[in-house]
């Protein structure tokens, strides 16, 4: 009584715990979209599409260098589902050129294909299945495990006495073992109860259990638990369970994709998931899958025709199991950290949620498969003053330019590892780094503009508590009189210190708080070069509100959770909040393409030729410990360090350091040009390229043109262009071409 | 009225010209935002023909169950008035495909999912006016003013020169702020 209570009781509230499925954002299909055959042929591979000569159903492509064919599975998103649709894509280099449905698609704009599966959190029992209606199983797939596991199923009670005989009787004759005489009902009581235990009372036991199943659920419910309940393989600590999942740990596709004999591999592997592993025992699992094909022909599931064929198959298994669990981890720590917020770990790990991340995959592994050999050519070796210790390490983090969104995060120079996660963790002094922000106050306070003349000069400043402070430029040279906009660009500390004084160390926090900061440094002059610690994903929040022109968006990881059917839960929308004037923007933006054109990133400008302009600033700390560049296109942001995690000195300067691998991989990435537009204030005119003070000694034969606000023209000390009249302007603009 | 209506064209494709000369620095890259149509400068003048072909791009208030604040949600807000407009982007092209789902979800009386869909479209046009203008009266419908306010402030900072478009966003910011 009490087991028929039990089996009722456990198997009606059976429910598995599913763990938590992490997507990459979905390649969209367009034309225009930036995107090569190559990227688009490897994220077809991560889905497991299989390559075809004629792409005649979903999951199959064929492609060449400029031309991809393809037949997307649909899936459903949780803003809407994306249909499975034929889509013939043409290339020019690395962009979509032309995309064409089919007759049945007819005209095509779009086409989404399903987002690549990059991680899942995983219960503590290390179960994982995809569940599956018994409905949704493939026809063979049921008759080969009928036929290998339990051929009189549909006409015992749960225990099969002429099936243990007949197994009996098969097994000698083959001489070994090709036949269980377990019943399904009593496999799944035992996968249920987790027991190994092989005594007779167990035995029993688990017979009664197989009696009481089968009084009290259908046949078809039974079986339906088996395909999703048994094991079939191990991957690392997460153990495959059912069948669903084992298409897709074995063969990298779909079960409903699978032809006869992948199924009959797959309903042989209940036998001994590993004893058949069809990767590391290939003959094995050749041999079992043709047993399972002749027993199907032997009871008439198949012809003798069909089993041939399949068993003349090679093995089809994909070369190596999707990438899952140890991928992505800087980013997946990101995302554990957005989650907390909103969901304990147990519903994390049990629910079955789906959770669609910003995660960019041409992205993150185009920065992967580079930061490492990037990191290595800029690394300086230990040398007799530089003592050794740990290794030169690096963090990277790149965002969309408009939306916030984090599109690829790494947390070390090794991708994959998964220690210390620096892009969130190394908060460390950002240098130079600051300077767009002391900048952006002085423009914004309105007692200055890009041509305001500031003094690069000594300054001893006098702190609180009786110490002061003596700032020095990286080169310990003084400038003397200087454009605010040169400052910026050749990064002067003195300059910068100079006009940061006048307008407030407060007001410059204020501003770096607006910007995206969210710790609230004291206003200690040397935050103006930089002593305010900010982790690499900090500074990209900084760095995005540059990027959308003075429009601060959240940066975000995580964009929508459904439930495992696809109904949505919560979604994290953009946000966006407007801190900055358009104008000042385009103003400091305009110095800061300069860093590029004339700046301390002027010596990548060759490398840079196709992508400019583009804006960005390097960073430096104290002794060299730090090496930041933060530079931004049009389409991406991106944030690098480069440090030891002693904090010893690295030797390097953010020009001879980061802004070399930010240059790298951003160049891959073929960043965008930025397209600054002037709003209606703004003006452009010339002034001399030397500052002068006071009316005497202008010389305006190599005038600098610079963008003004209307109401805030350069001193007329220094400006070559009259405003009053535009005849002067213009007799004035001839007289200064130089022959 | 067609001579109105040329001179309107030639001013507006005039206006485009002078913006683009005088926007860019030197060495700049030319503007390839989306200006002021010539179909919406003719529409200004001519908002009869119009109604025929109008594009839905607020429904009545009826919709919207808001699951933000449901006790202290105030009274749904009027819609947004404005000029029902034919969008710039022609048709076949991957905004007016998602402008269609916008609608449709818009029409479904899901508001999340038009905001998501209209995401997945400023995806793709990241500097488009019109998307971000989408966006914040999505927001304003589901009485997340924030937010809207945000999203149409950056759909001005886009807009350049469409006037029409600029005006029916400092309409919506006029309704934003009274809220």
């Amino acid at each position: 009584m009490w087991i028929d209570y039990k089996i009722r009781r456990d198997f009606s509230a059976l429910q598995w715990a599913l763990p938590a499925r992490l997507y990459a954002r979905p390649v969209e299909l367009y034309a225009g979209a930036h995107l090569s055959a190559a990227d688009l042929t490897d994220t077809l591979q991560r889905l497991g599409y299989r390559e075809a000569n004629q792409v005649n159903e979903p999951g199959e492509y064929n492609a060449n260098r400029s031309r991809v064919r393809l037949w997307t599975r649909g899936f459903s998103f949780w803003d809407g589902d994306e249909p499975s649709v034929y889509v013939d894509v043409n290339f020019l280099g690395r962009r979509v050129d032309s995309l064409r449905g089919n007759e049945a698609t007819g005209e095509l704009a779009l086409a989404r294909l399903e987002p690549v599966e990059i991680a899942q959190i995983n219960p503590d029992t290390g179960e994982d299945r995809v569940p599956l209606a018994l409905s949704d199983v493939p026809e063979h797939l049921v008759n080969a495990v009928i036929a290998v596991e339990d051929q009189r199923f549909y006409s015992h009670f749960g225990v099969d006495p002429i099936g243990i005989a007949r197994a009996f009787v098969t097994n000698v004759r083959a001489g070994g073992i090709v036949q269980g005489g377990s019943t399904l009902t009593q496999q799944l009581i035992k996968n249920l109860y987790l027991t190994e235990e092989q005594t007779l009372r167990r035995k029993i036991e688990e017979a009664l259990m197989a009696l009481a199943l089968e009084l009290h659920f259908s046949k078809d419910e039974i079986l339906g638990a088996y395909m999703n309940e048994i094991f079939l393989g191990q991957d690392g600590n997460r153990a495959i369970h059912g069948f669903a999942l084992a298409a897709e740990h074995y063969f990298g596709r779909p079960l409903d994709e699978l032809e006869l004999d992948e199924l009959a591999l797959l309903a042989g592997l209940p036998r001994g998931a590993s004893f058949y592993h069809p990767r590391r025992n290939p003959q094995r699992a050749t041999d079992r899958r043709n047993v399972v094909l002749a027993q199907m022909m032997n009871q008439g599931f198949i012809t003798q025709q069909q089993m041939e064929q399949a068993q003349a198959q090679e093995l089809s298994v994909s070369a190596r199991p999707t990438q899952r669990g140890s991928g992505y981890p800087a980013f997946m720590d990101l995302v554990r950290n957005d989650l907390s917020r909103d969901y304990d770990a147990d519903a994390l790990q049990t629910e079955g949620l789906r959770i669609f991340t910003t995660l960019d995959l041409r992205v993150q592994n185009t920065m992967e498969a580079a930061l490492g050999d990037a990191v290595a050519a800029v690394e300086v070796p230990d040398g007799p003053d530089r003592p050794a210790g740990d290794p030169l390490e690096a963090a990277m983090v790149i965002t969309d330019a408009s939306s916030g969104d984090i599109r690829a995060v790494a947390g070390s120079r090794r991708p994959g590892y998964t220690g210390f996660n620096r892009a969130l963790r190394a908060v460390r002094p950002i240098g130079s780094l600051v300077k767009p922000a002391v900048v952006l106050t002085a423009l914004e306070s309105g007692n200055y503009n890009l041509a305001s003349i500031l003094s690069d000069a000594p300054v001893t400043i006098a702190l609180d508590g009786g110490d002061s402070w003596s700032p020095r430029n990286y080169d310990n040279q003084m400038y003397g009189d200087v454009y605010l906009y040169d400052s910026l660009q050749r990064s002067l500390n003195l300059a910068t210190v100079d006009m940061g004084m006048q307008i407030g160390v407060a007001d410059v926090v204020e501003t770096l708080r607006e910007l995206g900061l969210e710790s609230n440094p004291p206003p200690y002059p040397s935050v103006l070069l930089g002593s305010v610690n900010m982790s690499p994903l900090d500074v990209a929040q900084m760095y995005q509100t540059l990027a959308s022109n003075g429009f601060r968006s959240p940066l975000r990881a995580v964009e929508a959770v459904t439930t495992g059917t696809g109904e949505r839960l919560a979604r994290y929308g953009i946000e966006t909040q407007q801190v900055a004037n358009p104008s000042d923007m385009f103003l400091l933006e305009w110095a800061m393409q300069g860093v590029f054109e004339r700046g301390t990133a002027r010596n990548m400008i060759n490398r840079l030729d196709s992508n400019l302009p583009l804006a960005g600033k390097t960073g430096t700390t104290n002794d060299l410990r730090d090496s930041w560049f933060a530079g931004y296109g049009s389409d991406l942001v991106g944030v690098v360090w480069l440090g030891h995690d002693d904090n010893r000195e690295t030797g390097l300067t953010g020009s001879s350091g980061a802004l070399r691998v930010w240059t790298d991989i951003m160049g891959r990435l073929d960043i965008q040009p930025r397209q600054s537009f002037a709003p209606s204030d703004i003006v452009f005119q010339r002034v001399a390229q030397q500052p002068v003070r006071s009316g005497g000694g202008l010389d305006c034969s190599n005038a600098v043109m610079l963008p003004f606000r209307a109401g805030q023209l350069p001193d007329p000390a220094t400006r070559c262009d009259n405003t009053d009249n535009l005849i002067d302007r213009l007799i004035d603009r001839v007289r200064n071409i130089n022959p | 009225m067609m001579t109105r209506i040329s001179v309107l064209l030639l001013l507006s494709l005039l206006s485009a010209c002078a913006n683009n000369s005088g926007a860019s620095r030197p060495g700049a890259p030319v503007s390839t935002s989306e200006p002021a149509s010539v179909r919406d400068a003719a529409e200004a003048v001519a908002p009869v023909q119009e109604a025929a072909r109008s594009f839905p791009v607020q429904v009545a208030p009826q919709r919207v169950d808001i699951p933000a604040q449901p006790e202290t949600a105030p009274p749904p807000p009027e819609p947004v008035p404005e000029t029902p407009r034919e969008r710039a982007a022609p048709a076949g092209t991957p905004a007016s495909t998602l402008l269609a789902s916008v609608d449709q979800a818009i029409a479904d009386g899901d508001l999340e999912r038009a905001a998501a869909v209209s995401e997945r479209a400023l995806r793709i046009s990241p500097r488009d006016a019109y998307l971000w203008y989408r966006l914040a009266s999505i927001r304003y419908q589901q009485q997340r003013y924030g937010e809207a306010e945000g999203f149409a402030r950056r759909a001005l900072s886009f807009a350049g020169n469409d006037g029409d478009l600029s005006r029916e966003i400092n309409n919506l910011l006029g309704q934003i702020s009274q809220r």
